[in-house]
C-alpha cells in the first residue's frame, strides 16, 4: 500500500501550487500603476520604482547569510565595446538588459536562458564618428513591451514576451548632431520618455516623450532655450549650439502628473568670460534650461516647474547624472538629487530649495552653495589662459551618474563621491556643426590629484536630507557602478577593479565580497523568481570616466579589456 | 554669432558653419569646400585641440589622459593619417569626413611640434 503523503507535505505542495499560479495570475502587463507599488520580487524599471531609491525589500539574502552568496548563473551578451552600463530590468521573473549597440536580452531570471534576443541594425559609419558611444544604459518596460534607445537617434519596442520589434521611431537627425541616445528611457502613464545627449556637443538637447502604443512622438522639450523666457538667457545667439540634453532618465510624479528630469551642460563646457559671463564670453547669461532639475507635464512636455542647480555652468557639472529620490521627511514631501559637482540638492515637490549639501571633500568650483536659496558663492569664472589653481573636482565630477541607494528601513543615502581635480588652460573655440557637429570643450586640461593628497573614492551612508554622515568606505580609484540597499540590511557596491562588495547598511562593515574579474560601471538589482533571491550586477570596464583609469592608476587597469563584459547573478548556496 | 577669428582662419568645416548658421535647424549640411591656401595657412589646430581632441588628448596632446600622448608618438604619418581618418572603435572618433586631407596634414604638423610648455 502506498504510503499516504503527510497532512503537511500536501499543504506544503498546495502553497506552492498557489504561488506558482498567483506568480501566473500576475504575469499581467506592466502599467504605471504596477511600476508605482514597486513590486518586490520585480525591478520594473530603471530607479527601481518611480521612488527613485535603488533599493530592493527582499530579505532572503541578509547580513547574517551573505556569507553564502555565490554565483548562479552568468551571461556574456558579446561585442561589449565600452564595457557594460546598463541596468537590468526584471518581471515575473523574466531578466531583461541591454547591452552595447542596444543588444537586448530576455532571460530566464532563475537560470540564465535566453528567452529572446534583439540586435538593432544601426547606422555604423555614424557610430564610429561618436566619441560618448556605444554604450547602453539600459530599458523601460510597460504596456507588454520594452523600449530600447539607439545610438542612431531612435526609440525602439520590442514584444516582452517574443522581443518582435513593435514599433521604431526616429527621434534625433544623429547624422549631423552625431549624438544619439545612451541613456535608458522612462515608461508612465502611456508614454516613453528619453533624453538626447547633448552637453558639449552644439546642439539643443532635446527630451521627448513618445507614445508608448504607437511610437508617434507626442512632445519634445529643448532644454536649450526652450522657452521664450529661457531663450533671454542666451546671448549672440548662443543658443543655437547650446549643448543641453537630458542623458540619463529621470522619474515620474503621479501625484503631479509631471516627469522629472536632470538636464545636460551648456557648450563649450569651459568659457572664458570671467566675472562678467551674463555679458560676455562663449555664451553670456543664465544658459536656461542647462544645469538644471526640470518638471515638464508628462501629457504635453510643457515646462511646469524648473530649479537651475549651477547658472552659467562652467565646469561641466550636470545635472542630467543623478537620480531624483523622493521620500517623506517630518510630514514633508521631498526630492533629492545630486548634481554632477558633488552637491547633493534637497527640493519640495515644486523644486522649491529645501537644503544644498556636499558629498565632496576637495570642491574649489565655488566657495559654497546657500542651503536656503541654492544661490552660489564665490564661483569661480576663468578668462582665457591658464587657470593658476587646480580646479576641483575632475570633469568626470564629485559624483557621476551611476545611482546611490536609499534604504527606508536605515533612512539612509548610500551615494559614491569620488576625489579628484585637474588642471587646466582655457581657449576660445567656435562651435563646429558641418558637416557634422563636433564636441566644444574650451580648454586643454589634465586631471590631477587633489592638493596635498591622493585621488581616492568613498562610499558614503548620509542622511539625505542634512547630509549628516553616519559611515564611510574609502577606495583608491573611485567605483563608477551604482549601489544597491537591500531589506535584508545589505549594501552592495560593485568597484572598479571587478570586486563586489556587500557591506552592513547599519554599520559599514564588509560582510562579504567577490571578484567578477573586470571592473564595473554599471547597474546593480535584486529580484525573486521561483521564490529565490537574486543580485544581479553587470561588469565590463572602458567607458568615459574610467578611460583616465589606466594612465592615472596603472595597475590592474593596465591589462583591463575596454570591450568586454558580462552579467553575474548571485543567490544563495543551497 | 560671435567668431574669435578672422574667416580666412578657419578651414571648411568652420566656414560651412559660418554660411549655415543662420538657418541652422533647417539647413542641409554645406558640402566640404576646397579650403584656400590662406585657410589652410591658418587652420588653427591649437584650438581645434582646445574645442574637439583634448577631450581625450590631455593638455592639448603632451600627456596620456584618456588618449595616448600625442608629443613624441612613434608611429609614422601615414598610421595617424589613418587613425585620425577611422578612428578607431571604442576609443576614438573617425573624423575623415570632417577634416581633408591637407587639414589632417595641419594635425600631423602639430603633433610632431608638440613640446612641455
Amino acid at each position: 500500500m502506498k504510503k499516504r503523503p503527510s497532512c503537511l507535505a500536501s499543504l506544503a505542495s498546495v502553497a506552492i501550487a498557489t504561488v506558482l499560479s498567483a506568480s501566473a495570475a500576475s504575469a499581467q502587463s506592466v502599467d504605471t500603476a504596477r511600476i508605482e507599488s514597486g513590486g518586490q520580487n520585480d525591478w520594473l524599471t530603471y530607479h527601481g520604482s518611480y521612488k527613485g531609491y535603488h533599493y530592493s525589500p527582499l530579505t532572503q539574502i541578509n547580513s547574517n547569510n551573505v556569507g553564502n552568496l555565490a554565483v548562479a548563473w552568468i551571461h556574456i551578451p558579446g561585442r561589449s565595446t565600452r564595457g557594460l552600463q546598463s541596468m537590468p530590468l526584471v518581471a515575473d521573473g523574466t531578466l531583461y538588459y541591454t547591452g552595447s549597440y542596444s543588444r537586448v536580452f530576455a532571460l530566464d531570471g532563475a537560470t540564465g536562458e535566453v528567452k529572446w534576443s534583439y540586435f538593432p541594425e544601426l547606422d555604423e559609419a555614424l557610430i564610429a564618428r561618436q566619441t560618448h558611444s556605444p554604450y547602453n544604459r539600459g530599458l523601460a518596460m510597460g504596456e507588454g513591451k520594452v523600449y530600447v534607445g539607439t545610438m542612431d537617434g531612435r526609440l525602439i519596442a520590442l514584444d516582452m514576451k517574443s522581443g518582435k520589434v513593435a514599433w521604431d521611431t526616429k527621434l534625433i537627425d544623429s547624422q549631423k548632431l552625431t549624438v544619439g541616445f545612451t541613456g535608458a528611457p522612462l515608461y508612465a502613464k502611456g508614454t516613453v520618455v528619453i533624453g538626447a545627449q547633448g552637453g558639449e556637443w552644439p546642439g539643443r538637447g532635446p527630451i521627448f516623450g513618445v507614445d508608448a502604443a504607437t511610437g508617434k512622438k507626442k512632445w519634445d522639450f529643448q532644454t536649450v532655450a526652450g522657452t521664450d523666457d529661457a531663450m533671454k538667457s542666451w546671448g549672440n545667439d548662443s543658443w543655437r549650439t547650446g549643448g543641453g540634453g537630458g542623458w540619463m532618465p529621470g522619474t515620474y510624479d503621479s501625484e503631479n502628473n509631471t516627469v522629472l528630469w536632470g538636464t545636460a551642460n551648456p557648450a563649450p563646457l569651459y568659457d572664458w568670460s570671467g566675472p562678467d559671463w551674463k555679458t560676455q564670453g562663449a555664451r553670456p547669461g543664465e544658459n536656461l534650461y542647462t544645469t538644471s532639475v526640470i518638471g515638464l507635464d508628462i501629457d504635453t512636455g510643457k515646462l511646469k516647474y524648473y530649479h537651475q542647480e549651477l547658472p552659467h555652468d562652467t565646469w561641466d557639472f550636470d545635472s542630467a547624472v543623478g537620480e531624483f529620490v523622493m521620500l517623506d521627511r517630518d510630514g514633508q514631501k521631498l526630492i533629492v538629487h545630486p548634481n554632477k559637482s558633488g552637491y547633493i540638492f534637497v527640493y519640495d515637490r515644486n523644486l522649491g530649495v529645501k537644503n544644498v549639501w556636499r558629498i565632496t571633500e576637495n570642491s574649489n568650483f565655488v566657495k559654497s552653495i546657500d542651503p536656503k536659496t541654492g544661490e552660489l558663492i564665490g564661483r569661480r569664472d576663468f578668462t582665457a589662459g591658464k587657470v593658476d589653481e587646480p580646479l576641483c573636482p575632475h570633469i568626470s565630477g564629485g559624483v557621476s551618474w551611476n545611482s546611490g541607494s536609499y534604504n527606508p528601513k536605515t533612512g539612509l543615502y548610500y551615494k559614491l563621491g569620488q576625489e579628484w581635480c585637474m588642471t587646466l588652460t582655457i581657449t576660445k573655440t567656435t562651435p563646429i556643426v558641418a558637416p557634422q557637429a563636433q564636441l566644444n570643450i574650451g580648454a586643454d586640461f589634465k586631471i590631477a590629484p587633489p592638493p596635498g593628497g591622493e585621488i581616492y573614492g568613498h562610499l558614503d551612508a548620509r542622511d539625505p536630507v542634512t547630509g549628516a554622515k553616519k559611515w564611510e568606505v574609502r577606495y583608491p580609484e573611485p567605483p563608477l557602478a551604482s549601489v544597491l540597499s537591500t531589506g535584508g540590511n545589505l549594501v552592495f557596491v560593485p568597484d572598479a577593479r571587478g570586486i563586489l562588495h556587500a557591506y552592513d547598511a547599519d554599520s559599514g562593515a564588509e560582510l562579504w565580497s567577490h571578484n567578477n574579474g573586470t571592473g564595473h560601471q554599471g547597474g546593480i538589482i535584486s529580484y525573486s523568481a521561483g521564490g529565490k533571491q537574486y543580485v544581479a550586477v553587470v561588469a565590463g570596464f572602458g567607458g568615459m570616466a574610467s578611460d583616465d583609469y589606466a594612465p592615472t592608476f596603472g595597475g590592474v587597469f593596465k591589462s583591463m579589456p575596454r570591450d568586454d563584459g558580462a552579467l553575474i547573478v548571485y543567490s544563495l548556496r543551497q | 554669432m560671435r567668431f574669435q577669428f578672422s574667416v580666412e582662419a578657419i578651414g571648411p568645416a568652420v566656414l560651412a558653419l559660418a554660411l549655415s548658421l543662420p538657418v541652422l535647424g533647417h539647413a542641409q549640411p554645406a558640402a566640404p569646400a576646397q579650403p584656400s591656401e590662406q585657410d589652410l595657412a591658418n587652420f588653427d589646430v591649437k584650438e581645434l585641440f582646445a574645442g574637439t581632441c583634448g577631450f581625450c588628448h590631455s593638455d592639448g596632446g603632451r600627456v596620456a589622459g584618456k588618449g595616448p600622448q600625442l608629443m613624441g608618438d612613434q608611429h609614422d604619418d601615414d598610421f595617424l593619417r589613418n587613425r585620425i581618418k577611422n578612428g578607431k572603435p571604442g576609443a576614438m572618433p573617425a573624423f575623415g569626413a570632417t577634416f581633408n586631407d591637407q587639414q589632417i596634414d595641419a594635425i600631423i604638423i602639430y603633433i610632431r611640434d608638440l613640446k612641455p610648455r
